[in-house]
């Protein structure tokens, strides 16, 4: 019998705690309201205690003795002030302090989420889409020149993309392509697409010759050997390359940053940016609000798909 | 096996050689398989550029996104380093004059260089040790279920955008009433609370303490792979020569999980040199030009002054500086792999 291992529980303990303790700020932050914010960025959700007092008082018989003064303040000058009696109306009213930073946050942020979605999506599809196809050319076929196409391929993930920022914004200025979906989604297919063919290209080689053999012995052709044999043994490959191109575009700032000037093509990254030089920058309930709002998606997609990542990553799936 | 290279339909590829290796002993075949193609494959016998055309067309749209977003652009990197000019404006051949000017009589040059050093080697030395003490941690739990949570847990943060993280730390534990603030006045060193982003004496020092406790959940499942790998055998072989605790860390795990470390550095180096997005959310190369990196300033050059040549410039040295420490570390990293016998 192993004795339990304490030390290294609580140094990773310690560790969790940590590397969570910001985004903890960030969570309770966005359900105060400014004024709780302003005077410590670092307390307890008030309406959340209140919550749990007006309850503890309606459990206990003495809903009759709830009552609330809503008082909304501008520069230390209450401008409104009304009272809420009564349990319902005053939970009521703890919610609208709660959701208020969120209400804000969501109109800004609704589109740049919807632009992010878009994109990460389909430039996922795209990698996926181009990359295996192109893996399976160069791994399971031979062609004049393959092998230097191959290569030349490759080359591309030694190229840094300081180098390239600033020709690829003149060239995509030049081709009037700026303040497009086109502009955000086919550069990061155009790279992405390159690991993809790499991984997925050693990982095609790796498949028994056999499989193909019975398969061409059922007469199937070669897209139906790529689509019904390939694609489908590959699936745990390919869903950790779509994860992290889903990251990496999510993610992306730089890029959508430069090249659009128009509102309406702003994505997440670019977006949150801009939130901060815009007019709710001063509304710090909506900036963490936004905060959190624009990690839900990962969040979803993580759910999904993080023990397949995790197991895949921790196998070596990739290895250098 | 003879007869589906018939049912292929395909038969008219093969020329004697490769019905010669359909025929041959299938263990003489299996031995054949490796990094290479394997030799009864339809397509092994380099065939006619006709009946190729269909894979030259499947890898065309590869090419082509390749070709306007990566061939293209470097070639325009470089040639437009040769060049004075603005946006809109008139070309002047100037040769080397760009690079010469920057490397000599930039006043940002030497400061941004230093900077760049400072916090790629900074964020070097973290990020090849305390994810992997940490997946070493995770990896000796004797319960499975633990180590998949701890996993798990450190890789929550992933799910915040970049920029966002970088934004919470630059106000919420940075800023004038942030954590740390907060923290030095309630502890009563309130004479030491300043706001470390916009202090030239600071700047650097927090930019690079920025995302401490630096578990990165990426990273921690990189090394645990590699400790995964390493065969029982291994530690078994260590525990009769009396290796323990530490010295066994660095003794066996260490040189083992050598490929995941060289991984990792590569991509904290490349990141570190060409990266400044960071800085250019949270202080702009402020204040001053205490925080400038050499990528700050090319983006500045291109885009704030229009000094396209002038900036595609500053990208060749970055990449050309990028590249030699690639081909050292390939060199240097080679060898050391080769000393374990590999």
């Amino acid at each position: 019998m192993r004795r339990t291992p304490y030390l290294q529980h609580s140094l990773l303990l310690i560790g969790v705690v940590l590397t969570l303790v910001p985004f903890y700020f960030v969570i309770s932050n966005a359900v105060r309201s400014n004024n709780e914010i302003f005077r410590s960025p670092f307390g307890f959700p008030q309406a959340l205690t209140n919550m749990v007092s007006f309850t503890t008082l309606s459990l206990t018989g003495r809903a009759s003795e709830i009552s609330y003064v809503v008082r909304i303040s501008v520069d230390d000058e209450i401008v409104f002030e009304t009272r809420r009696d009564g349990y319902k109306a005053a939970m009521r009213a703890q919610w609208k302090i709660m959701t208020n930073g969120y209400i804000y946050a969501w109109e800004v942020l609704r589109g740049y989420m919807l632009n992010s979605l878009l994109v990460s999506l389909t430039s996922a599809v795209g990698v996926l889409l181009l990359g295996s196809i192109s893996a399976y050319v160069f791994a399971r076929y031979r062609f004049p020149g393959s092998n230097i196409l191959f290569y030349v391929i490759i080359s591309v993930m030694m190229i840094p993309g300081i180098l390239t920022l600033v020709p690829s914004v003149q060239l995509v200025t030049a081709l009037d392509l700026r303040n497009s979906y086109t502009v955000l989604i086919l550069p990061y297919i155009a790279t992405g697409q390159v690991f993809a063919i790499f991984v997925l290209r050693s990982f095609f080689r790796g498949l028994s010759e056999d499989l193909f053999d019975a398969a061409r012995i059922d007469g199937a052709g070669h897209f139906h050997l790529y689509r019904h044999v390939v694609l489908p043994l590959s699936l745990p490959s390919l869903s950790v390359i779509a994860v992290m191109n889903i990251l990496a575009t999510w993610n992306g700032f730089m890029w959508p940053f430069i090249v659009n000037s128009d509102q309406k093509y702003h994505v997440i990254a670019s977006g949150l940016f801009n939130m901060t030089t815009g007019p709710i920058a001063d509304n710090y309930s909506a900036m963490f609000s936004a905060y959190v709002l624009a990690s839900i998606p990962l969040l979803l997609l993580f759910v999904y798909a993080t023990r397949p990542f995790i197991q895949g990553l921790s196998t070596g799936a990739f290895k250098a | 096996m003879l007869i589906d290279r018939f049912v292929d339909g395909k038969a008219h590829n093969y020329t004697r050689q490769s019905l010669s290796q359909i025929t041959k002993p299938r263990s003489a075949r299996i031995v054949s398989r490796g990094r290479t193609p394997s030799p009864n494959h339809p397509m092994q016998t380099y065939p006619t550029l006709r009946s190729s055309l269909s894979l030259y067309l499947l890898v065309l749209p590869t090419l082509f996104l390749l070709a306007i977003f990566s061939f293209v652009p470097v070639m325009m990197a470089f040639y437009n380093s040769f060049y004075e000019y603005e946006v809109g404006g008139e070309r002047t051949w100037v040769g080397f004059q760009n690079y010469i000017d920057y490397l000599t009589a930039d006043p940002t040059a030497m400061v941004s260089f230093v900077n760049m050093a400072l916090l790629t080697l900074m964020a070097i030395v973290i990020r090849l040790t305390i994810p992997l003490v940490v997946a070493k941690l995770i990896h000796t739990l004797p319960n499975e279920r633990h180590r998949y949570l701890y996993r798990l847990a450190f890789l929550i943060p992933t799910v915040v955008p970049v920029v966002a993280v970088q934004l919470i730390w630059g106000s919420l534990i940075l800023g004038e009433t942030g954590l740390i603030n907060t923290l030095l006045e309630n502890l009563g060193y309130e004479d030491l609370a300043h706001g470390w982003l916009s202090d030239p004496n600071t700047a650097l020092i927090a930019l690079a303490c920025i995302g401490f406790p630096w578990i990165t959940g990426f990273e921690v499942l990189i090394y645990y792979a590699g400790l995964s790998n390493i065969p029982e055998s291994v530690h078994e072989a260590a525990q009769l020569d009396s290796a323990t605790g530490i010295k066994k860390f660095l003794l066996i795990d260490v040189p083992l999980v050598l490929s995941q470390i060289k991984l990792i550095f590569m991509l904290v180096l490349i990141n570190g040199i060409q990266g400044f997005e960071l800085i250019f959310i949270l202080t702009q190369g402020g204040p001053g030009f205490e925080t400038y990196v050499p990528g700050l300033w090319m983006y500045e050059n291109a885009f704030s002054f229009q000094k396209m040549g002038y900036a595609s410039s500053i990208g060749v040295i970055l990449f050309v500086v990028i590249f030699m420490l690639t081909l050292l570390n390939m060199k240097y990293f080679k060898s050391a792999e080769d000393m374990q016998g590999q």
